[in-house]
């Protein structure tokens, strides 16, 4: 039994747990209004179009708020606070959840990212070939996306929407192409999010992408780790309060790094900078999603670690590698 | 028998929406605004002027705000204006009447913007407002609404305990009246038609209709009538979105991903 408790274990088992509470979450925890959901600002990809979940992600009210009310500074006169009070609101709650969790909301309770990492598991299990890690290249292109994505459909569209430059369609623009919305409305047997909308070009162009991308990223994550979390606005958001996360990746690096590589080929987010020789240093990179295959996968005593506050809670140690490594030799085949 | 048939035909013809129902109804200067369907749930253009229709004397009115407080309603005619929404949530409008052998009540739930109420929408249905009532199990979440097509569950409650093997009609403008039984726990579900007469494309270019569900039950020589009303809005997939198209979409993103799979494989057998 002891073999089988690694932190991936773990962490499926919570994962496994939190995806059950935030898609289903309101027949048991919560309740079906939106008003009893947990936080309502959840710095992960819980969906709000699933009226069962447990909870919701901060995207939602972000756009909303653009929208209906930061735009009344320009449109009505509004007052600063009137119309920037929604918006503190949300980004302190998801400050003060960043400060308990930081970036781990990604990797031990993300129901998108979950997903992802089940249906890699199942192409694992069906032979199929596994691109090991992308390019630095690749990585580097791909990166800036994430937070185009932020500004423009979270933040910049939204907000001319509520001014009045765009049409109705263009309100909350990142819901209408997140796959989170098509994943966690279909897991509760609700397929009305499947659709090609011919209301206006907007409405097809937004559906039209959502449905592409829903299938591109099923089918990537086939062979690729992650595809989505790679171009996720949840990482930019969460990357404005990760200096105060109590929970970080700690490096305190010798000689060997350089040449090692295993943490990076072990990152799911192809996070090549852990890679670099730190010394006690705080290396939680905007990518990170602390799901700590780093630490599991670094031969050297002490040189990985992911601490809360001032304590360590896992420590990379050659032990822990060994056994790791054979694991993921067994399950791999 | 022929003569019964007959008798029933036309009274099934004469009988138009709601007739011997007292309920809720948006007014008639004030109804139906498309606002109401642009964006659900948000309290902006719906109604704020009601009447309670089929209106007998001795009948108050009252509103339940988002806390459970109560604030009076005075009937001018048989209409009334709501007050400025002092909070958001929800709503419950209560009309309450009775005459020698009967009592009736009318009750309808609305959504309104503003400071949170920090009580659960729960606890306004759960709360008992009439001896007979219905009540949405759950109502329509925020920011959501009543759609065509789609099904709803609701209970039937005499004195707070649940009514069960009672009927309940539902009417709508342009279909027959349907009924619903009760089971033993007191509730039914309803299915909501499609019958919207000339759609436009665009949520906000068609205005929501009006549902009623009524019922009625003795006890013992007394007799209590019961009335819900809510707007349902159409369902967009049965319009101007189509979900053969969206999976047909989703299979052309997994093949693209299939295709890209492919290539990457190759990339790596040629190193």
């Amino acid at each position: 039994m002891d073999k089988l408790l690694t932190v991936t274990a773990l962490r499926r088992v919570i994962q496994l747990t939190a995806f059950v509470f935030f898609v289903y979450g309101a027949t048991i925890f919560t309740t079906f209004y939106t008003g009893d959901k947990l936080t309502q600002n959840l710095p992960a990809l819980s969906c709000a179009y699933d009226q069962s979940g447990g909870d919701f992600c901060a995207l939602i009210p972000l756009q909303h708020q653009m929208d209906h009310r930061v735009s009344t500074l320009f449109t009505q006169n509004a007052g600063v606070m009137e119309a920037l009070m929604g918006t503190l609101i949300t980004m302190g709650t998801v400050a003060v959840l960043i400060l308990i969790l930081n970036k781990a909301f990604c990797g031990w309770l993300c129901p998108l990212g979950f997903f992802q990492e089940t249906i890699t598991m199942i192409g694992t299990k069906l032979g199929l070939t596994q691109l090991g890690s992308l390019s630095r290249e690749t990585v580097t292109k791909i990166r800036p996306i994430k937070w185009f994505i932020f500004l423009f459909l979270v933040l910049m569209l939204p907000l001319l929407t509520g001014i009045g430059f765009l049409g109705h369609e263009w309100g909350n623009p990142y819901c209408s192409i997140c796959p989170s919305r098509i994943m966690t409305t279909a897991m509760t047997g609700d397929m009305s999010q499947v659709y090609i909308s011919q209301a206006s070009w907007g409405y097809f162009t937004l559906s039209l992408i959502a449905d592409l991308l829903f299938g591109l990223m099923i089918a990537l994550s086939l062979f690729v780790r992650q595809p989505f979390c790679r171009i996720c606005p949840i990482l930019p958001m969460q990357t404005l309060f990760k200096k105060i996360g109590l929970l970080r990746l700690v490096k305190n690096g010798n000689s060997h790094c350089d040449s090692c590589s295993s943490c990076v080929k072990a990152c799911p987010m192809d996070i090549f900078e852990i890679q670099k020789h730190a010394i006690n240093e705080n290396i939680t990179h905007s990518d990170c999603t602390l799901c700590g295959r780093c630490v599991e996968f670094c031969p050297h005593d002490g040189v990985m670690n992911v601490k809360y506050g001032p304590f360590t809670i896992l420590t990379s140690s050659k032990v822990s590698f060994k056994k790791r490594t054979k694991i993921d030799k067994c399950w791999k085949g | 028998m022929k003569k019964t048939v007959l008798i029933l035909l036309t009274a099934a013809t004469l009988w138009g929406y709601g007739d011997g129902v007292v309920y809720w109804a948006p007014h008639g200067c004030d109804a139906g605004k498309k606002s109401a369907s642009k964006h659900g749930g948000h309290g902006k253009g719906e109604s704020t002027m009601f009447s309670l229709m089929n209106l007998e004397g001795n009948t108050s009115a009252h509103l339940i705000l988002p806390d459970l407080s109560e604030k009076p309603l005075s009937f001018k005619a048989n209409t009334v204006m709501l007050p400025k929404p002092s909070m958001g949530g929800y709503y419950a409008m209560v009309a309450k009447g009775y005459d020698t052998n009967s009592t009736y009540s009318a009750i309808r739930y609305l959504s309104q913007q503003g400071r949170p109420s920090k009580v659960s929408p729960t606890k306004l249905t759960a709360l008992p407002k009439t001896n007979l009532e219905i009540v949405p199990d759950p109502l329509y979440r925020e920011h959501d609404r009543y759609t065509a097509t789609k099904a709803y569950r609701f209970l039937l409650h005499f004195q707070g305990k649940p009514l069960a093997n009672t009927t309940v009609t539902l009417e709508t403008h342009d279909t027959p009246a349907q009924t619903y039984t009760t089971d033993q726990a007191g509730a039914f579900s309803i299915t909501l038609p499609n019958d919207f007469k000339n759609v436009q494309v665009g949520r906000s270019e068609n205005k929501p209709s009006e549902f009623l569900l009524s019922t009625e039950h003795h006890d013992g020589e007394h007799l209590y009538k019961s009335s819900l009303t809510m707007p349902y809005s159409l369902n967009p997939n049965d319009y101007w979105q189509s979900q053969s198209y969206g999976a047909g979409a989703i299979f052309i993103g997994f093949l693209g991903g299939i295709f890209l799979y492919r290539r990457t494989k190759k990339g790596i057998k040629h190193g």
